[in-house]
């Protein structure tokens, strides 16, 4: 073995432990750093966190929350209505709407529906005296919907304000109602006409309501009672065939319309009684002049109510009332909303003030996307009075499927 | 390599637990400031971002206005005119809790109606239920749940804020409960209210903070952004969510730099320790190391095994300094925040935020720094050859000749130091600072040399014979001492430049405020946090307590934040009392020159200020006022240590036509002649507290604002000085070890001399005068070095990260007290060897080995 082979040895030596040592190094580190992230997992458990948005949830202490139906008035007897001081807000009251429903066609014969309701909730009795010009325990809520039976489209969209600092609220004379943008106004010094609007992306709706035949009062003289204690009523008057005309937009077009529409009226405390799940509603627009509402308030067992009650307006704008037993409904068939799986009825026959009426809607799925959920929708009407046919057109109204008890609405 | 070989290395290891234990602690120690300096500052800044989260939501953008906020016409316009959906309007205040001290929050004043796209966890579908209680209660809040029951405060129950110098009851009607603990940061602090409340206690009717909006990137979000940016009032303007906040937390990274770096000394110091230790490993086993070289081990094998054992050290220690920094951040945490609070803005941080990234950092540093350490004792350990292995004299020749070269080295690093001091930026100037550190404690060697050389003479002359052996001991083992005495000189040293730095910042706060506090009496707002004015006073208040009898006149000051292109600018405009000129110092432009111009519409900024805008006299200030961005001439640049983020100061007539803001913060009352201040001050209370509400204010003398000034710098300063501290344990570490392995070294030395007759009681006196010169040539060195540093600290990194200058200031106390602590360090490390020693019986002494 010469210098150079023992020096080459020594090298290539050298080089293997170089090698051996940056292996090991390579281990001790590796076991260490897993040591050091079992350790901190060990004693800071599940403190490892994403960035993510903040996540929490508001909480009320029962006892502080919510709204007592204490302090507000009550609906005990019939009041004769008032207009135009009535069509106004009922602060006293701790709930109240104005309710249009309508419809129209385009000159094409393009049918669509409409549903423009603004809603009023008293988060307490009394207006509050504060500085500031929020204050305020009024809220309003307006729930917007659009059928577009032709390209078999239904939208929704609702708002929340509170009813202070002229963001949202209501007034008698000059009639208005309005939350933000959306508004329900009279043009001039009369109420009528009504001007209607509103909007959300890509879909508005400006209408003109004449008034139409003349309000009727629903119930006893205006008192709709739909619960055994006292108190469990509402006052409610309709306008039950509003001739409308004006301009839907949807989706980049631009179609006039014409059509009749619904106005309801309604202000309560405690409307339902205890053992109520919801309602169907039911108002039908027939071609030969006559309206016909009815609601059926279904007990929680799913069972009709004695209390639903209807009414007849004959072609001149006289009220027939009618009974919970004057009317019959059978659903005839059902439609499972695939946003909510919650099945409602669809398509129903109303039999009774010797009317045979079919009712269809005009699109299965009318279901609004708002809190809490209802279906209401466009409905073709068609039957029989004996032997003669009728035609018409309407909306039903569908609350309190699959949702718990409702408190905001009806 | 052989599993022998292994063996020995383990059984040289657990012969000297106790070194082995110190230098273990040592790198644990450096390792624990570390992480604990990076976890704090990293807890402070996510608890910024997560509070920003909690508050900003999902907003895109913000509609702003002035330092009053906007008016509340400009919502209903967006609402009603343009149909503008996801807006919010936002009343938002700092406010504090009296009753739970330190507490601060931020409320939120919100329209929970408008909030559900913006911040789910506030808002709410069902408006009967849940937000009722909320909207209609005058004074509901609405907090995160596990603050609530941390403050013991349950549904129904009242809190206590301050809120401008009046205190108010809340009702908390509810809880938000988070989700995640991420969630459980981020609302800490946040307190809901309804808007409507918000406006009642901020006492700003028709006024809103901020209007948040959501915006998307389609072609008719961008036109619906124009058509709301057109129909803005001037004053008020568009802009993107979050820009502000950003702003402020960007005024903390120098903060956080400065904390990092001196962290990162400790490090250093650790560094050394176990560069010493390992040196020392390698000295003692020369024989060993020299026989197994012998019997055909490689050098390969001898380096490896010399790493792999300071790698084993670094892994323990860099584990239970992992430990140690967890339970250290949090105790640094709170410094921190503290300090964030006093310079810069609100914040609450309760938990340290543990990231992998921030320990897998630490880790590294552990692990590198002594890998690094371990390079030179390693090769050096290569570098022995067999036959010279059992020669210790030459490594100590070899040594002391060495000594030079790496004095040339060092002096060559710390050029490079001072070379990079030069760009911009404070992380430069760290770079510089840690270079010229290395470049001292190269120099180290040759200079104890000539020291003692030095000191041969006198310390004959004081110990004779036994004292001349002491001092030879040293130079005889440059090795083993010369490392020991350079770790020692560099901890020295940063506690003596850090100390200078903290004091000469302390008398030019001193200074500053005896200049600039020229009234008699100050009354202010409680302010929530620090020296920062924010609340203002009631009008009817200022009143009566400017026109009090004893009175002579009365200047106010009004401090605001203020949007500019730039990020927010904190705007102080100050009504000068008739006759007294403010005691403001001028860096750049002359009173009687500067003053005139103030009036006329001009204005002065603080020194942090013109170096962090890069501005100067002549140039010009844009801010965002009431008709819309404007203009205003710099006339003077003074001096200010009230605030790192900068200051504007203008004449009040000035901010009141551009901010139409009559709000005044502070007020500053100078008493007529003769008028005995005790009783001015208690007259001016019971003014105070005789008005309808009675006023929660501070009146305060010029000296006990001064002394609260002071109290504050000292709180700023709090969190430096732990460190201060850490350092100084780590370097008492290192010391302990260093002189123990030393002592040790000399056993066989000493029995020599017992057995030659040397009393134990000499022998004592021989080991502790070695410890205590090493400690005094260690404290002699680090005087100049560390002066050089305060120079760094206070010219370079100071003006770099927080824009301020100052003089240096070198109290002879502070270079004592770092001489006294290196010598009682030394004499301390050096007492239980040598009693040990001293108590050995010669014969066993021999015996050893």
């Amino acid at each position: 073995m010469n210098e150079r082979e023992r020096r080459e040895r020594a090298t290539a030596q050298t080089w293997a432990w170089v090698r051996w040592a940056a292996a090991r190094i390579a281990l001790l580190t590796l076991v260490l750093g897993l040591g050091i992230v079992a350790l901190v997992m060990v004693t800071e458990g599940p403190r490892w966190y994403p960035a993510s948005p903040v996540r929490a949830r508001l909480s009320v202490a029962e006892a502080l929350g919510g709204v007592p139906a204490t302090g507000f008035a009550r609906a005990l007897t019939p009041q004769p209505f008032t207009f135009p001081r009535d069509h106004g807000p009922h602060p006293d009251f701790r709930t109240e709407w104005w309710y249009w429903t309508g419809n129209l066609l385009a000159p094409s014969g393009r049918h669509f529906g409409f549903q423009l309701t603004f809603f009023r909730a008293a988060l307490a009795p009394g207006a509050p005296r504060r500085e500031s010009d929020w204050a305020t325990s009024q809220v309003y809520l307006a729930h917007f919907a659009l059928t577009d039976t032709r390209s078999e489209r239904f939208r929704s969209w609702s708002r929340t304000s509170r009813g202070a600092l002229g963001l949202a609220g209501a007034t008698a004379e000059p009639f208005r109602v309005w939350l933000g943008d959306w508004e329900a106004r009279s043009e001039g010094a009369a109420t009528f006409p009504l001007r209607l609007h509103a909007g959300d992306e890509d879909v508005s709706v400006d209408l003109w309501l004449d008034g139409g035949k003349p309000p009727v009062a629903q119930g006893d003289a205006g008192l709709s009672r739909k619960g055994p204690e006292p108190g469990n009523a509402s006052y409610y008057y309709s306008f039950t065939r509003m001739p409308a005309r004006g301009v839907v937009r949807v989706r980049g077009e631009r179609l006039d319309v014409e059509g009749l529409a619904w106005m309801d009226r309604e202000w309560s405390t405690s409307a339902l009684g205890k053992d109520l799940a919801g309602w169907d509603w039911f108002a039908l627009q027939l071609e030969d002049g006559r309206d016909l509402m009815f609601y059926q308030l279904r007990r929680q067992d799913g069972g009709a109510a004695e209390w639903s009650a209807g009414v007849l307006v004959d072609a001149k704008g006289t009220a027939h009332p009618l009974g919970a037993r004057d009317v019959r409904v059978e659903s005839r068939g059902t439609w499972r909303s695939p946003r909510s799986n919650v099945a409602y009825p669809a398509g129903w026959r109303l039999t009774g003030a010797g009317l045979t009426l079919e009712l269809e809607p005009r699109l299965a799925d009318q279901e609004m996307d708002v809190s809490p959920r209802y279906w209401e929708g466009a409905v073709k009407v068609r039957g029989f009075e004996g032997s003669r046919p009728v035609l018409g057109s309407g909306y039903v109204e569908l609350v309190g499927y699959g949702e718990r008890r409702l408190g905001a609405k009806r | 390599m052989s599993a022998g070989l292994w063996r020995a290395s383990l059984r040289h290891l657990a012969r000297r637990p106790g070194q082995i234990g110190l230098s273990v602690l040592g790198i644990a120690l450096g390792v624990a400031v570390a992480l604990a300096v990076g976890l704090a500052t990293g807890s402070a800044r996510r608890a910024f971002e997560l509070a920003t989260e909690a508050v900003t939501g999902r907003a895109t953008h913000q509609i702003v206005g002035g330092p009053t906020g906007l008016s509340e016409d400009v919502y209903r316009m967006l609402r009603l005119d343009l149909g503008v959906q996801r807006a919010a309007p936002v009343v938002a205040l700092d406010v504090a809790a009296p009753d739970h001290p330190g507490r601060v929050f931020q409320l939120l004043g919100v329209d929970p109606f408008a909030e559900a796209p913006f911040r789910p966890h506030f808002g709410s579908d069902d408006p009967l239920g849940t937000v009722a209680a909320l909207v209609t209660r005058p004074g509901a809040i609405v907090m995160s749940g596990p603050t609530a029951r941390a403050l013991g405060l349950a549904p129904g129950a009242t809190l206590t804020i301050r809120v401008a110098g009046a205190r108010h009851p809340l009702t908390l009607v509810g809880t938000v409960e988070p989700a995640d603990p991420l969630s459980t940061q981020a609302l800490e602090s946040v307190l809901v209210t309804d808007i409507a409340t918000a406006q009642e206690l901020a006492g700003n009717k028709g006024r809103l903070s901020r209007i948040d909006l959501i915006i998307g990137f389609r072609p008719a979000d961008r036109a619906l952004l124009e058509r709301i940016r057109r129909a803005l009032p001037p004053g008020v303007e568009l802009a993107r969510a979050g820009a502000q906040a950003e702003a402020t937390a960007s005024m903390t990274a120098a903060f956080t730099l400065n904390l990092r770096a001196l962290s990162l000394l400790a490090l250093v110091v650790g560094m050394f320790l176990i560069y010493n230790t390992m040196t020392f490993s390698v000295v003692q086993r020369r024989a060993l190391l020299g026989t197994l070289r012998a019997l055909g081990v490689t050098r390969g094998e001898v380096f490896t095994l010399v790493t792999v054992e300071a790698l084993a050290l670094g892994a323990v220690g860099t584990l239970l300094g992992i430990g140690l920094g967890l339970a250290l951040a949090q105790g640094l945490l709170h410094l921190v925040t503290r300090t964030i609070n006093d310079l810069y803005f609100a914040l609450s941080v309760r938990e340290v935020w543990l990231t992998p990234g921030a320990v897998l950092e630490a880790a590294g540093l552990g692990l590198g720094t002594t890998v690094l350490a371990a390079l030179a004792p390693a090769r050096e350990a290569t570098g022995i050859r067999p036959r010279e292995a059992l020669v210790r004299s030459r490594l100590e020749a070899a040594s002391r000749r060495a000594a030079p070269r790496a004095a040339l080295a060092g002096l060559a690093l710390g050029a490079v130091g001072v070379l990079a001091l030069v760009p911009r930026g404070p992380v430069w100037g760290f770079v510089g600072l840690f270079a010229i550190l290395m470049g001292a404690a190269l120099m180290t060697p040759l200079a104890v040399a000539v020291l003692l050389r030095a000191l041969d003479r006198p310390i004959a002359r004081a110990g004779g014979l036994l004292g001349r052996m002491a001092a030879r001991a040293i130079t005889a083992a440059p090795s083993r001492t010369g490392v020991a005495i350079a770790a020692l000189m560099i901890a020295v040293s940063a506690t003596i430049g850090v100390g200078v730095m903290i004091a000469s910042f302390r008398e030019a706060v001193l200074r500053w405020l005896e200049g600039t506090l020229r009234a008699d009496v100050y009354v202010a707002p409680p302010s929530l946090v620090g020296s920062r004015p924010d609340a203002t006073l009631d009008p009817a208040l200022v009143q009566r307590l400017a026109t009090a009898p004893g009175v002579a006149a009365a200047g106010t000051a009004r401090g605001v934040t203020v949007a500019s292109a730039r990020g927010p600018v904190h705007v102080v405009a100050i009504g000068m009392a008739a006759g007294h000129a403010p005691g403001f110092a001028f860096k750049r432009g002359r009173p009687e020159a500067v003053w005139p111009q103030v009036d006329k519409g001009a204005v002065i900024v603080s020194e942090p200020f013109a170096y962090r805008r890069h501005v100067g006299v002549g140039d010009r200030v844009r801010l965002r006022t009431r008709e819309g961005e404007q203009a205003f001439p710099i006339a003077g640049i003074f001096y200010d240590y009230g605030s790192s983020a900068g200051v504007v100061m203008m004449s009040r007539a000035t901010y009141e036509r551009h901010w139409a803001d009559r709000g005044v913060s502070s007020l500053a009352l100078y008493a007529a002649p003769g008028v005995d201040l005790e009783r001015l001050i208690a007259e001016l209370r019971a003014r105070a507290a005789a008005g309808p509400v009675p006023a929660d204010v501070l009146i305060r003398s010029n000296r006990a604002l001064r002394e609260a000034s002071l109290a504050i710098f000292d709180r700023t300063f709090a969190v430096t000085r732990v460190l201060r501290f850490l350092i100084v344990v780590v370097a008492f570490v290192g010391v302990l070890s260093a002189l123990m392995a030393l002592a040790l070294e000399r056993v066989r030395e000493l029995g020599l001399q017992r057995a030659l007759g040397l009393t134990p009681g000499q022998v004592w006196g021989v080991i502790t005068a070695q410890t205590g010169l090493m400690g005094l040539v260690a404290g002699l060195l680090a005087i100049p070095v560390g002066v050089l540093l305060a120079g760094v600290l206070v010219f370079v990194i100071n003006r770099r990260s927080f824009g301020w200058t100052m003089p240096i200031d070198v109290h002879p106390a502070i270079l004592l007290q770092g001489l006294l602590l290196a010598v009682a360090a030394a004499l301390l490390a050096g007492a239980v060897p040598a009693a040990r020693m001293a108590r050995a019986s010669p014969v066993e002494a021999l015996r050893d080995e």
